[in-house]
């Protein structure tokens, strides 16, 4: 993950797929480029991008099943490429596993500073570790574990938790959590803050749905408890 | 359009009412009809009976006292004496028929006046003109005696009066026959016929009310249906029964009807596919721009180095490129509204942070004034915030004049944000139309200052929140646009998976 990112774009229309390639690489980006979701599993395995800049709509596949199917195995970061922001594609696929989404006509720049901001996600920031219940976090090694088994979790699920982490019982706000661990502006969509805390209570609450852990404060947004 | 129902029952209700209801001119016309029929029939039948009752009596009773007069005056001397005056008297008249007077003068010289029954009848109660006419010789005239006869009432009572002179210089003769039988009967018929003219009227109204109902009632049913038609029912149809002029209206309304809806249909169709066209145009035309969108960046870093002639050119093709983008992003804004699929994605934000970033995000901080307490927390789509006042502070910029002031209040459970320049204002006749779309002030202005769907969308994007935005001309100049909103939106809208009671949601509510 050091140098020159590497990302896979996995776009059906060519002009689209062509442009940002170019704008893409433009912006310091290796871009390898796939026409279909088939096309784009099979690169990924063959190539090991870094990150995924994935369209929704797309022939045979769709964005989302290509998705479901790289979380499967893959924890890297994907970036949908979506119509529009009300959509329910937006939902459907920040459920699928996704990290972040941009909306179409999108500026290379812009696109550039979201990708750049999810790899940073991965990067190590401090060397202690925390616990919480069955759950360790190892800041140094970037791994969390829950009874001693490694949980595989995305860079975005493990920067939410370290976020959280950091202030344990404190209340954080959804626009707070936008802009910590996701980086976006004062506009960011508070949807990706509740489909990540959604996804990463799937992996290390004991029951996702009466959590102990990562707990919604009413009106505000979540807070990280030690169980008592 | 909900209070109208209420108010057209009122209507109706003062309707029947009115003094000028066609059913009170119905009634009142069939008894004006009825009261004059009952009246001049009745009139004439009563006073045809009375004539032919009180002629038959008093002939009658005439005939017999002529007979009995002339019977008994065969029997009476030359000169009668009182006495036998009397007896004639008595013999001529009885109780059961009528009272006799015979007056002569005695043989001394003396009146006398020969009363049957001195107590029911005598001379004084006969008419002076009646004696007169009796008393007046009759010249040319053969034997017979000259009848004459007078209606009178005595007590109250009716009677017949009349006299004769028996024979020339004879004794004269009066009767006095009571009518009272035949007044009592002509009573009677005068009451059966009020009371039959009564029957008449009641009858008459009742028909008026029949007919009137009759009539009204399709024309009540008719109203009804146009007025449900008016409100939007055009599916309304009346039920068309016979084949009267009340058959043909409800026959003409529901043609008229069926007209009305498929113009509509037809119209809202054709609306409808317009907005889809609109719709889908603009979806197309996404695709061919993200992809020139995609290599802007990289044509304008590369301006710089590009031939002097061509970089203009450059740096126009992405300038515009930005500005065709945000064109087909209010396009895909106002489908969206049109169609009803524009969504509230809310999360509970610091309005004042909003605005403020709003404005940082546009470089207006040095221009705009912004009286803002931080702290003031509300429940909103922070992104149709941001437009709301991209677009008010944006207007005021361009149209009004330095200084704007934004300022934020809190008003019970609603946020009030107030944008005002110290601009011209907008023109009386120009205000009701600032938020139409594509309404532009001044129709001289060019289209490079704006698309003409800032502040249209703006006020959608309060509707959607359950606020508004008002515009009007400040009293020290300049124009000031409201923004209302509430504190949370109303939680009655269980279909949006992003609504109100999101952050409510707990223990992992959102699968």
């Amino acid at each position: 993950m050091c140098g020159v990112p590497f990302l896979l774009l996995i776009e059906d229309d060519d002009a689209i797929r062509t442009g940002l390639e170019l704008g893409l690489s433009r912006q310091g980006h290796r871009v390898v480029a796939a026409a279909t979701g088939e096309d784009g599993l099979r690169l990924l395995k063959e190539q090991r991008p870094d990150l995924i800049v994935l369209d929704v709509m797309l022939p045979g596949i769709d964005g989302f099943e290509v998705c479901r199917r790289i979380r499967r195995t893959d924890q890297l970061p994907i970036i949908l490429l979506t119509a529009r922001s009300d959509d329910i594609d937006v939902v459907v696929g920040l459920e699928s596993g996704a990290d972040d989404y941009v909306i179409k006509p999108v500026q290379p720049r812009v696109l550039d500073a979201r990708i750049r901001a999810v790899l940073r996600r991965g990067e190590r920031d401090s060397t202690d570790s925390a616990a919480f219940g069955p759950i360790v976090i190892d800041r140094n090694a970037m791994t969390v574990t829950k009874d001693g088994q490694d949980l595989q979790l995305t860079p975005t699920e493990l920067r939410l938790l370290l976020e959280l982490s950091r202030r344990p019982g404190q209340a954080l706000s959804r626009q707070q959590l936008l802009r910590l661990v996701w980086e976006h502006d004062y506009l960011g969509d508070s949807r990706l803050v509740d489909a990540c805390v959604q996804r990463l209570r799937a992996k290390i609450e004991d029951v996702p749905s009466s959590p102990t852990l990562i707990r919604t404060v009413r009106g505000v947004g979540y807070r990280l408890d030690t169980p008592q | 359009m909900s209070l109208r129902p209420g108010a057209g029952r009122a209507g109706r209700a003062s309707g029947g009412l009115r003094w000028t209801s066609l059913r009170l001119r119905l009634v009142a016309v069939f008894a004006l009809v009825a009261l004059t029929a009952a009246v001049s029939v009745s009139g004439i039948a009563y006073w045809l009976n009375r004539d032919a009752v009180l002629t038959r009596a008093q002939n009658s009773a005439l005939n017999d006292f002529r007979d009995s007069l002339q019977r008994n005056a065969a029997s009476l001397p030359v000169a009668p004496t009182c006495e036998s005056l009397e007896k004639a008297a008595d013999q001529i008249g009885g109780p059961d028929t009528y009272q006799v007077v015979l007056i002569d003068t005695a043989p001394d010289g003396s009146p006398c006046a020969a009363p049957s029954d001195r107590d029911v009848f005598t001379l004084d109660d006969v008419p002076a003109s009646l004696q007169r006419a009796v008393n007046t010789p009759h010249k040319n005239d053969d034997n017979r005696y000259h009848l004459h006869w007078e209606r009178i009432s005595l007590q109250g009572h009716p009677y017949l009066v009349a006299g004769a002179r028996i024979n020339r210089d004879g004794p004269t003769g009066y009767m006095l026959k009571s009518l009272d039988a035949e007044r009592k009967d002509l009573n009677s018929l005068a009451w059966s016929l009020g009371i039959a003219t009564l029957l008449a009227l009641i009858g008459a109204a009742l028909l008026a009310q029949a007919a009137g109902s009759a009539v009204l009632r399709p024309v009540r049913r008719l109203g009804e249906a146009a007025q449900r038609l008016g409100e939007g029912h055009l599916d309304t149809r009346l039920k068309v029964t016979g084949t009267d002029e009340l058959a043909e209206m409800s026959r003409t309304f529901n043609s008229a009807a069926e007209a009305l809806e498929t113009r509509v249909e037809e119209l809202s169709a054709r609306e409808a596919a317009s907005r889809r066209f609109v719709a889908d145009m603009s979806h197309e035309l996404r695709t061919p721009l993200t992809a020139i969108t995609a290599v802007t960046d990289v044509l304008e870093d590369e301006a710089e180095a590009l031939d002097p002639m061509i970089a203009p050119a450059v740096r126009l093709v992405v300038s515009e490129t930005r500005r065709l983008n945000e064109l087909v992003e209010t396009l895909m804004e106002v489908t969206r509204f049109d169609a009803g699929t524009a969504k509230l994605r809310v999360d509970e934000v610091d309005v004042a942070d909003m605005i403020m970033a709003c404005m940082d995000a546009r470089a207006w901080l040095d221009s705009v004034e912004l009286d803002a307490p931080r702290g003031l927390l509300a429940t909103l789509d922070p992104r149709r915030l941001d437009v709301i006042m991209a677009n008010l502070i944006g207007n005021a910029l361009k149209h009004g004049g330095s200084p704007v002031r934004v300022t934020l209040r809190r008003e019970g459970e609603q946020i009030v944000v107030a944008v005002s320049d110290h601009g011209p204002g907008i023109p009386e006749g120009v205000l009701p139309h600032v938020f139409d779309r594509f309404y532009k002030a001044d129709a001289s202005r060019a289209r490079s200052e704006g698309s003409g769907l800032g502040l249209s969308i703006a006020r959608e994007n309060a509707h959607i929140h359950g606020g508004d935005i008002t515009a009007a001309n400040s009293p020290s100049g300049g124009a000031v646009f409201t923004l209302r909103l509430p504190v949370r939106p109303a939680e009655d809208d269980p279909d949006d998976p992003d609504g109100p009671d999101r952050p409510h949601g707990g223990a992992g509510s959102p699968a």
